[in-house]
């Protein structure tokens, strides 16, 4: 089913639900913890009229984790409004202005990638919960609640940061699509250094706004060049003056610009520098949401622009950015992996590696642009772009499941003052047992260890770039060596990197079971109850996704189709 | 891997649950193992749950149950073929390969369900309930197990979830995954004592012996997957597909089915891959009664027997007639080999090792010929050019009845065997305990073999100080030349405080343990001969009375009237006496044998074989009974033994039934329980009593005079020859004043009549070398660890040393490079955002020039 509507027309509220209640959440969060006695005197009278707002506040909302009560809540309270909408069948809405500009445009691609960024944003929030510093929660004056101020902060971020990776998600604009992923940076930069006591957090909450906005500069000019060149940023409108006049130079010029832009959102080498230092001065549930859901955006923008906007069909044979994609998947791939080799605290290790998965992404959208798109090979290059895409999905998915988790079991250490080296990690199948058996099992997810997601997502990813490269051979019939097309080397590139990965994932495992715990860190680690419930729902997600793979395969591809089934 | 379709597939509702039957015991497996860990010490867990007992005995109930409903479904479904139920992993379309048309590659798991599924189903998921149901009797009630059997029923649940899930699995990649997982189980369960050098050393062997065997058999599923392009069963058996495969390659088909054969032999102990099953007797009972009866060693019957579609497929006519003769000649090898070695073993269990490996030959046989029929006789309704066969219905049958006989023995066997392990592990038990009883006090430490002191000085340094001989090896090893000479060991006897020897007694010393003689100790030669020692040294030092020995036992019959009746049922079963259940099954193997023979003289040696292990049989089991039950107690402990308690007797109870119930389930048809829909249960010659009369006529009365008189003739070898030889020498009456169940009176009056009647003298031939040959197992052992020696020692030490400078530096290298490139990358990473933002800018540049130059 299609639907075209204006913006708050019948339908809009149910289209757009899951945002909506988002924002609803928004002011709840500014709202309720304010609310208390507060009474105004009417100006020359007696009269004291209560407005609920300031004086001394009530049991229930000088609580300080009420603020992250209730961004969960709403985090999650989306995230099913958005799946429910999912599994009951989707009406494919597109939200247009009164000119017929197309603005959003609420489709199974756009409900998935909504879905990861709740699901990641919902764990995160509720990890958070027992994670922020608070006074007393008897102190109802106002003055608890400045103390306690940041306990707001940190969650209205988190959902405005949520609510502008939904626009970056659903925007059927180029210009809109910036200005969700500007909201969405400008959240995490703060998110990053929000733990102003250390000096790690601001250095680094710093440096990433200082690298970040160099490259939402250099996006935002091949923005602004796009629009000179073709008068337009609609993604129907620009694909088309691709398809007309895409080898002028000013396009070519601005779309390497945008890249850089979004290569620095999915960490790509070489723009990713900021991002090891991120991870490790942020919380580790901000870092696992820079890896996840952060990440995901960035995959969106890269898919919309790249497969959309300059589309492999524009030119004949294979996509001018074919070679360049190509070459930023190698080297990300490769420098992720190594960089990670060698560190030594876990958090950059994870931020490594996330750079690593990165690569493999690129790898997987340089296949899309190796397909040969001839009358005759139309049908099975279709088939591959879709094969390719759910794979893409299905891997940002699932790394919700094991990457954050493996920053939530990081994020209980650091509750005690740890998680910096990998040390303090050391005994910690003692300490707890389940708790290391937990991250054992996400780090070889990460590795890509049967029969977890982490394997189906890595062989989905390698099979779908191997099927891209064999398109043309396979036409003729025979397969031969020489007949592959190169990409297929990417495939055997990420095969052997992930071979090296394992390496420093299994290090996890043989400092957790094996290593005596640090001094000063033995007996078991602190309770965070909300902590672990994340992370016991990660555990489930990463076992269920790699066995019942199925289920999830089957989302994937209807939101691969709704991406480029138009094709 | 799913079955990617099947002709006729019949939904079952049963099959749907069927993948429980296996996920019960695999899920039980963490549970009672995470339990234990947590509970060990609580007294509920001990006495109500019995450290998961318990625990175990509901999964195998529940799976137990669910077997029964599938057989039920799948026997009323009977003239359907097969019902699969698939859990989908994901599905491919990437691979093709072979001469199969292209399909589409699905990962997943998948049941399928036949004939030789249901039968091996229902043995394996009844026979691991019982078992569960003794080992609480019998685990729990011994101390020395205390607070460790929760990992006793954890591995057993994993193994019997292997079992399962190999029988349903619905593709040959799946049937090796659990094989493997079996392999596991058994190396675990094996070495459950772990503790004891011995258990440790056997459960080495059977791994590796076992492993030998899979490796064939990974290469053999390799060239079928050549072949075929996949290993599940739907593409592999599928008709057109194997026309295709035989039309271009049916001598590899050939050679792939001859290594999966292979590693048939190894999992079933059969000739030269037998010598882990004895020595596995070191697990605790049930495990014996498990692994190397009812479950384990049916495996590679399983395995070949899946392999009839091959075989009965006419493109394939007589080119597999080969291999057939081979599975044969190795049953008939084995089944008179382990049968002699039977012989002379005193050790109540290993004589049942032997027995098992002797009644699996026999199965082996029957399959061989009735896989040599399928392949040389015409038994389609059409014949490979579209015609009518005219020789359908006979040739038919005889297929059917020759490959049902082979099933029907595997039935037999398991649930004898089971049942024969189980009541052994019952005296074994009662005779310990009485043992402990009666001498609790004393332990004498006094060991009496002929090894040199220092060595077993140095064997209990070692194991005391809990130091592998690799250990100790490598500390005096001062040269690092691999082997030591007779300085530096005794450099290292001295520095251990065991002796400080002359030369020419240290000359001595390394002779005694120097096996290739060149006057130098490598590790192997160590390793051999302290394990020996140890092994021995256990066995000595841990009680110098043997449970296990028969002769301590002797005059049990009274003592203990429910296991000596069920020993009696099993015994008589496995020896095919008329109207139990292994006559009829072992009838038919040595029937069809003989058929093959008339027309393919080869065959002549299998089928002397089977003929003469019948009598062979007949004599082991008989002198195995009575010298256990009959006769006198030997010795103070045997007199002293008491019934065993009601979790042991019940499986034997109800496993007697079976064995005596041959001829109720030989009337209902399962001596022709083959996979062809021709033939059904309860059907073909009128019903019950139609069936008995049929099957009692076919056998006592059978219209050809060959089979008529090779009948008699096998009965005679089997139930009067072999038991009469060994009632005139073992066993004997009762001691006065001993009452023993009214059924064992002909029994023992017929021991005691015809031993008072012949005295014959066996010790000339106890003395000759051909017993102590037999007694040392045929030297297979002795041989195989010269050949270790000798070849695959030196081998290995070369191995080892192309692994060090090759492999191992390769990786190091490459370790040392990406670590190196790793701190060179890291240290780009300045911590410095205007290096990032420099690095971006020239990234930046790439991009442009890269994109820009693609196009220019």
């Amino acid at each position: 089913m299609q639907q075209t509507m204006q913006p708050f027309d019948e339908g809009f509220v149910t289209a757009l639900a899951p945002e909506l209640i988002l924002v609803v959440g928004l002011f709840t969060l500014m709202i309720a913890p304010n609310m208390g006695d507060g009474k105004f005197r009417l100006p020359m009278t007696q009269i004291r009229l209560p407005y609920l707002f300031g004086g001394r506040r009530g049991k229930l909302d000088s609580d300080p984790r009420l603020p992250g009560l209730f961004a969960s809540f709403f985090f999650v309270v989306a995230f099913f409004t958005a799946l429910l909408s999912f599994v009951n069948g989707m009406t494919t809405t597109a939200i247009v202005t009164e000119d017929g500009t197309t603005l959003l445009k609420v489709d199974e691609f756009s409900r998935i990638f909504e879905l990861i960024f709740y699901g990641a944003l919902a764990l995160a929030s509720i990890a958070s919960i027992n994670r922020m510093p608070a006074t007393s929660r008897n102190d109802r004056s106002n003055a608890g609640l400045y103390n306690n101020r940041r306990q707001v902060d940190f969650y209205i971020l988190l959902i405005t940061c949520g609510l502008g990776m939904s626009v970056v998600a659903l925007a059927q604009d180029l210009f809109l699509l910036f200005i969700g992923l500007e909201l969405a940076s400008f959240s995490t930069y703060v998110l990053v250094s929000f733990m102003k006591e250390s000096k790690e957090g601001t250095e680094a909450g710093m440096k990433y706004f200082i690298v970040g906005s160099v490259a939402s500069g250099v996006g935002l000019y091949g923005l602004s060049l796009l629009y000179t060149w073709s008068g337009s940023l609609q993604f129907e409108a620009l694909h088309n003056a691709f398809i007309e006049s895409g080898m002028e130079p000013l396009p070519l010029v601005a779309l390497s610009m945008l890249l850089v832009g979004f290569g620095f959102k999915v960490s790509a080498a070489p723009f990713h520098f900021a991002a090891p230092d991120a991870y490790a001065g942020a919380t580790s549930p901000v870092a696992g949401v820079l890896a996840t859901a952060s990440k995901a955006m960035g995959v969106v923008g890269l898919l919309r622009i790249l497969i959309i906007v300059a589309s492999p069909e524009a030119t004949d044979g294979a996509a001018v950015w074919l070679v360049a994609l190509g070459v930023l998947a190698a080297v990300t791939m490769t420098w992720g992996n190594l960089a990670a080799l060698g560190s030594t605290n876990p958090k950059r290790m994870l931020a490594y590696s996330s750079v690593a998965h990165a690569g493999y992404m690129l790898a997987a959208i340089t296949a899309i642009g190796a397909l040969n798109w001839e009358p005759a090979n139309i049908t099975e290059s279709k088939n591959a772009a879709l094969a390719v895409v759910t794979a893409l999905v299905f891997h940002l998915v699932v790394l919700v499941c094991f990457k954050l988790g493996a920053f939530l079991v990081l994020s209980l250490l650091e509750s005690e003052q740890g998680g910096h080296t990998l040390e303090s990690l050391g005994g910690l199948a003692k300490r707890d047992p389940m708790l290391a058996v937990t991250m054992f099992i996400f780090m070889m997810s990460l590795a890509g260890v049967p029969p977890l997601s982490g394997f189906v997502s890595k062989l989905l990813v390698v099979m779908g770039i191997v099927k891209a490269a064999l398109i043309e051979s396979s036409v003729n019939g025979s397969i031969s060596f020489g007949d592959l097309h190169w990409v297929w080397w990417l495939a055997l590139l990420m095969v052997i990197n992930s071979a090296i990965s394992v390496f420093y994932y299994l290090r996890v495992g043989l400092v957790m079971f094996f290593h005596e715990p640090e001094e000063g860190r033995q007996g078991p680690l602190p309770k965070g109850r909300s902590v672990r419930f994340a992370i016991v729902a990660c555990l489930v997600m990463t076992v269920f996704f790699g066995v019942g793979a199925n289920v999830l395969i089957s989302l994937c591809e209807s939101a691969a189709n709704a991406l480029i089934g138009a094709w | 891997m799913a079955g990617s379709g099947s002709s006729d597939i019949v939904h079952s509702t049963a099959a749907q649950y069927a993948p429980y039957i296996l996920l019960l015991p695999m899920l039980a497996f963490p549970i009672i193992l995470y339990l234990g860990k947590a509970l060990n010490g609580n007294k509920m867990w001990k006495d109500t749950l019995k450290e998961g007992g318990i625990i175990a005995l509901g999964v195998m109930g529940a799976s137990l149950l669910l077997s029964l409903w599938l057989v039920s479904d799948f026997i009323g479904a009977y003239g359907g073929m097969e019902m699969l139920s698939d859990w989908t992993w994901f599905t491919s379309s990437m691979w093709s390969a072979g001469d199969v048309a292209t399909h589409e590659v699905s990962f997943g798991f998948g049941i399928h369900i036949d004939h030789i599924t249901v039968l091996l189903l229902f043995v394996a998921s009844f026979l691991c309930l019982l078992i569960n149901t003794f080992a609480i009797g019998y685990m729990n009630t011994d101390p020395i197990n205390d607070n460790r059997n929760h990992r006793f029923y954890a591995e057993f649940v994993l193994f019997c979830s292997g079992m399962l899930g190999m029988v349903l699995a619905d593709s040959f990649l799946w049937l090796f995954i659990f094989w493997e997982l079996m392999g596991l189980c058994s190396y675990l369960l094996i070495g459950f004592y772990y503790e004891r050098p011995s258990a440790a050393y056997a459960a080495k062997k059977a791994f590796l012996t076992t492993r030998v065997g899979d490796v064939f058999l990974m290469v053999g599923l390799a060239v079928l997957w050549d072949l075929f392009g996949s290993l599940d069963y739907a593409v592999v058996f599928d008709s057109y597909n194997i026309e295709a495969v035989a039309a271009s390659s049916s001598g590899t088909l050939a050679w792939a089915l001859g290594l999966m054969f292979i590693g048939a032999v190894g999992k079933s102990a059969q000739f030269p891959l037998h010598v882990w099953l004895p020595d596995a007797m070191e697990g605790p009972t049930p495990v014996s009664a498990l692994i190397h009866a009812a479950t384990m060693v049916n495996a590679g019957l399983y395995l070949v027997a899946r392999m009839f579609p091959f075989f009965g497929h006419e493109a394939l006519h007589g080119d597999l007639a080969d291999l057939a003769f081979i599975i044969a000649a190795i049953g008939g090898t084995t089944a008179v080999m382990a049968a002699a070695i039977a012989f002379v073993q005193h050790d109540l269990k290993k004589v049942l090792a032997y027995s098992t490996m002797s009644q699996l030959a026999y199965i082996f046989t029957g399959l061989g010929s009735a896989l040599y029929l399928a392949n040389t006789l015409h038994w389609h309704k059409y014949l490979a050019d579209g015609t009518v066969n005219a020789d359908y219905y006979v040739n038919h049958a005889i297929v059917v009845v020759a490959f049902g006989a082979a099933l029907f023995h595997l039935f037999n066997h398991a649930m004898a065997k089971g049942m024969l392990f189980m009541a052994s592990g019952a005296v074994i038990h009662e005779v310990h305990h009485a043992h402990h009883h009666l001498h609790h006090h004393e332990h004498d430490d006094h060991h009496g073999s002929n090894n040199p002191e220092e060595l077993v000085m140095l064997a209990k340094h070692l194991s005391e100080n809990d130091q592998t001989v690799y250990d100790f090896f490598k500390s005096i090893d001062l040269d690092d030349s691999g082997d030591i000479d007779m300085f530096e060991f005794q450099k290292a006897l001295t520095a251990t405080k065991i002796a400080n020897l002359p030369p020419w007694e240290m000359d001595a010393l390394v002779k005694a343990v120097d096996i290739n003689g060149d006057g130098r100790l490598n590790l192997p030669e160590l390793d051999l001969a302290l394990g020996r020692i140890l092994s021995e040294v256990d066995h000595g030092h841990h009680d110098e009375f043997d449970a296990q020995s028969m002769e301590n036992m002797g005059g049990l019959a009274s003592k203990m009237p429910i296991t000596a009746t069920a020993m009696l049922v099993g015994s008589l079963s496995i020896m095919g006496f008329p109207l139990i259940g292994g006559f009829w099954s072992k009838e038919g193997i040595i029937a069809n044998t003989w058929r093959v023979a008339l027309d393919d003289p080869r065959f002549f040696y299998p089928a002397m074989c089977v003929l003469l292990g019948a009598a062979m049989t007949g004599f082991y089991m008989s002198r195995m009974w009575l010298k256990t039950f009959a006769g006198s107690p030997k010795g103070e402990v045997a007199a002293n033994v008491h019934p065993t308690n009601t979790w042991i007797k019940t499986p034997l109870f109800i496993l007697t039934f079976f064995s005596l119930g041959g001829i109720v389930l030989a009337s209902m048809g399962f001596t022709h329980w083959a996979p062809d829909i021709e033939y059904g249960l309860m059907s073909d010659h009128g019903g019950l009593w139609g069936g008995f009369l049929y099957e009692m006529e076919h056998v006592f009365a059978n219209s050809d005079p060959f089979f008529f008189i090779l009948t008699y003739i096998a009965l005679f070898f089997g139930a009067i020859v072999g038991p009469g030889l060994a009632l005139s020498l073992y066993g004997g009456a009762l001691d006065e004043g001993e009452e023993a169940k009214a059924w064992f009176g002909p029994v023992l009056a017929l021991n005691a009549a015809i031993k008072s009647r012949y005295h014959w003298d066996n010790s000339a031939f106890a003395q000759s070398g051909f017993a102590t040959a037999l007694s040392n197992r045929l030297y297979f052992d002795h041989y195989y660890d010269m050949a270790m020696l000798k070849i695959v020692a030196a081998f290995s030490n070369k191995a080892a040393e192309t692994d060090a400078a090759v492999i191992d530096g390769t990786i190091k290298a490459i370790e040392r490079t990406s670590q190196d490139l790793s701190t060179k990358l890291r240290s780009l990473t300045t911590g410095s955002a205007r290096d990032y933002i420099l690095m971006a800018a020239v990234g930046t540049l790439v991009l442009v020039g890269l994109i820009w130059g693609v196009v220019a």
